[in-house]
């Protein structure tokens, strides 16, 4: 099957900037696909490419199997929802949702109907006659969803579109969004900087770092392998540890430093003395008793929600624990470390790459 | 000094600043007012005794003032109508496209602006006698005219468009429309407040527009209300009070037409130079 949309080779300048390096990335039809990277990595410009607002400099973009390199926005199909909604405000809610179709020529019945079914998925019936300056935040953005989805394009493309939410909101709608893009079987590229979004929305996530695809894939792959050691500490929450190691002598080993030099065991090969970076997920790590376990440490600070505990270690560099539940560890006690060997990620201490 | 003393003491000042500025317009109205001896009274009446009003009535006849402000409106509505087509293009793209031409573009336009009227009429003269456009002298006035203006007005209209977001014209884009369509269904709906108001302040300077007119129309038929005005005054005038109730007539509608739209205007001017 032909991808619904597939970027070959794509590379962008701005002038002398180059702002997509060699994008590869091909999304199948019905997938929801998220874009995550820190700020100024090219999301928002391969979105825009994609949508037609912004030209490629090289490469092919194809949507539906049609390279779509100098076509413009009007006759790509797709839907765009902004992070600013972008809301037309000097026309009513029905009037910014029928825009699109009254532009192909619909009649006006038809796109009166067109808006009134919409409008009633999204729970904005009653404000069809209102002007976006009379909506709140939450109504807004359904208001730019409800947009994008009365007509039927050929991908929906978001930018950011809950973050000038607030966090319960923002919880709500990444449900609903994924539910519509269910409901309506829609091919959707999503764009975020929050990793959670990402992870909990997509089923296949995109990052990237200052123009450059580091890895995709389907989001669990991405936790339990990351192929670097950037998108091992932007994917999970609370981030990684890393931790300078070298290969000891038995090679299924390391030694890691954190203020003294501990033996850590793992479940790839290392030839001895090589440097690396050992990376290991807060919430793989579990507390024991201190003449237990694989590693000693201070505890620091204990920061508690009820039903997560956060540890923070004394050592250099600091390590990060999250237990489950209470503990009963408070600030300046001795405990052990555990953790199992493949939970250790090694990464290249130079390239920063994976091994293993 | 407490706040309320020193914000009446702000107010006082503005009041007597306003006083000065407006005297002259004040001393138009009540001198238009006043018969030929009491103009000349020493100390002079600040109030009219003995109002004349059918003074108005006697010059509009006597000047044949119904055709000179004829000709201001049409010279007027001309150089608006020629700065609004063309101007309007103009500042939406030194909205839009930044770049060194556009800046080189936009520092090329301001200096027009500075070049006074009375400086660029003999060239001005020179060339639409070359070409022949002084047979048609109120068309000649109004491309002087909207020449001369169009700086200001693109310089304003631009302040406008730049306050419309770009997303909103890419959101048509995605939408399905064309460039152009985009322009007209949400750009320009949404900079309508700001090109209405930036075209009420040009047709106010070309209504009362002086040089180029003096200049370039012969004809006493095709003149405007400024030119008339002043071949009015001739160097022995005493008929000062037949001359104010010729400026009366010719400023008051200008003059209502401001306060009636000036919280508009203000807010427009504010409203596009803020962003
Ligand atoms: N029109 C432009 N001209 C020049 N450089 C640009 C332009 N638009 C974007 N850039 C640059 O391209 C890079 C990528 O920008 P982009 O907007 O895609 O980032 P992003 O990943 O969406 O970031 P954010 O999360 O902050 O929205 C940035 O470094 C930005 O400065
Ligand atoms: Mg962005």
């Amino acid at each position: 099957m032909t991808p619904q949309i597939e970027f070959s080779g794509v590379n962008k300048y701005y002038g002398a900037y180059h702002a997509l390096k060699n994008v590869e990335l091909s999304i199948k039809k019905g997938s929801f696909t998220a874009l995550v990277g820190p700020s100024g990595c090219g999301k928002s410009t391969l979105l825009r490419s994609l949508a037609g607002l912004e030209s490629i400099s090289s490469g092919t973009l194809k949507i539906a199997g049609d390279v779509m390199n100098k076509v413009p926005p009007r006759k790509r199909d797709v839907a765009m929802v902004f992070q600013s909604y972008a809301l037309y405000p000097h026309m009513t809610v029905e009037e910014n949702l029928t825009y699109s179709l009254r532009i192909r020529g619909t009649p006006k019945a038809e796109a009166r109907k067109a808006a009134e079914e919409v409008a009633a998925t999204t729970g904005l019936s009653h404000l069809l006659g209102r002007y976006p300056r009379e909506l709140s935040g939450g109504q807004r953005q359904r208001v730019a969803m409800s947009r994008a989805i009365i007509r039927h394009p050929k991908a929906f493309l978001f930018d950011e579109p809950l973050s000038n939410l607030d966090a319960a909101l923002r919880v709500h709608m990444r449900k609903e969004i994924r539910a519509l893009h269910d409901r309506l079987g829609a091919t959707s590229v999503y764009v975020t900087h929050d990793q959670i979004e990402a992870m909990t929305m997509a089923d296949h996530v995109v990052v990237m770092r200052a123009g450059v695809i580091e890895q995709q894939g389907r989001p669990l792959d991405l936790y339990d392998r990351p192929v670097n050691k950037f998108v091992a500490g932007f994917i999970g929450s609370p981030a990684m540890n890393f931790l300078p190691a070298v290969g000891s002598e038995d090679g299924r080993s390391l030694v890691v430093d954190v203020g003294a030099p501990q033996t850590v065991p793992i479940s790839t090969n290392v030839e001895p003395g090589r440097k690396v970076i050992a990376g290991i997920r807060p919430e793989h790590i579990s507390v024991v008793a201190a003449d237990s376990g694989l590693m000693r440490v201070a505890v620091s600070v204990v920061e508690s929600t009820g039903s997560m505990s956060y540890i923070t270690t004394a050592t250099r560099p600091e390590l990060a624990i999250v237990e489950t539940g209470r503990t009963d560890v408070s600030a300046g006690d001795l405990i052990g470390l555990s953790f199992a060997p493949q939970s250790v990620h090694v990464f290249d201490a130079g390239t920063e790459e994976r091994i293993g | 000094m407490s706040d309320t003393y020193r914000e009446k003491l702000m107010l006082a000042i503005a009041l007597v600043l306003a006083a000065i500025y407006l005297f002259p317009l004040y001393w138009m109205y009540i001198t238009a007012l006043k018969s030929g001896s009491a103009m000349f009274a020493t100390p002079p009446a600040f109030w009219p005794t003995d109002p004349q009003w059918q003074i108005y009535g006697q010059v509009w006849e006597s000047r044949n003032m119904g055709r000179y402000i004829w000709n201001s409106v049409v010279i007027a509505l001309g150089a608006v109508t020629v700065i609004t087509v063309l101007g309007v293009g103009c500042a939406y793209v030194l909205a839009r496209y930044r770049n060194v031409w556009v800046d080189i573009g936009l520092f090329l336009i301001l200096m027009l602006q500075v070049l006074p009227a009375s400086l660029m009429i003999t060239p001005i003269f020179v060339g639409f006698s070359q070409v022949g456009l002084l047979e048609y002298p109120r068309l000649a006035v109004i491309l002087a005219i909207a020449a001369k203006s169009m700086p200001f007005f693109v310089v304003l209209v631009r302040a406008t468009f730049m306050s419309v977001p770009q997303e909103l014209e890419e959101a048509a884009l995605v939408d399905g429309n064309s460039r152009i369509g985009a322009f007209f269904s949400i750009v320009l709906p949404l900079a309508r407040n700001g090109i209405l108001v930036s075209a009420i302040l040009i047709f106010m300077q070309a209504f009362g527009e002086f040089v180029y007119s003096k200049s370039i129309i012969q004809a006493i038929e095709l003149q405007p209300a400024s030119v008339g005005l002043n071949s009015f005054m001739g160097p022995n005038t005493n008929e000062w009070n037949n001359i104010m109730a010729y400026a009366t007539i010719y400023v008051t509608p200008i003059l209502a037409i401001f306060v009636l739209l000036q919280r508009r205007i203000v807010s427009g001017l504010t409203s596009g130079a803020l962003k």
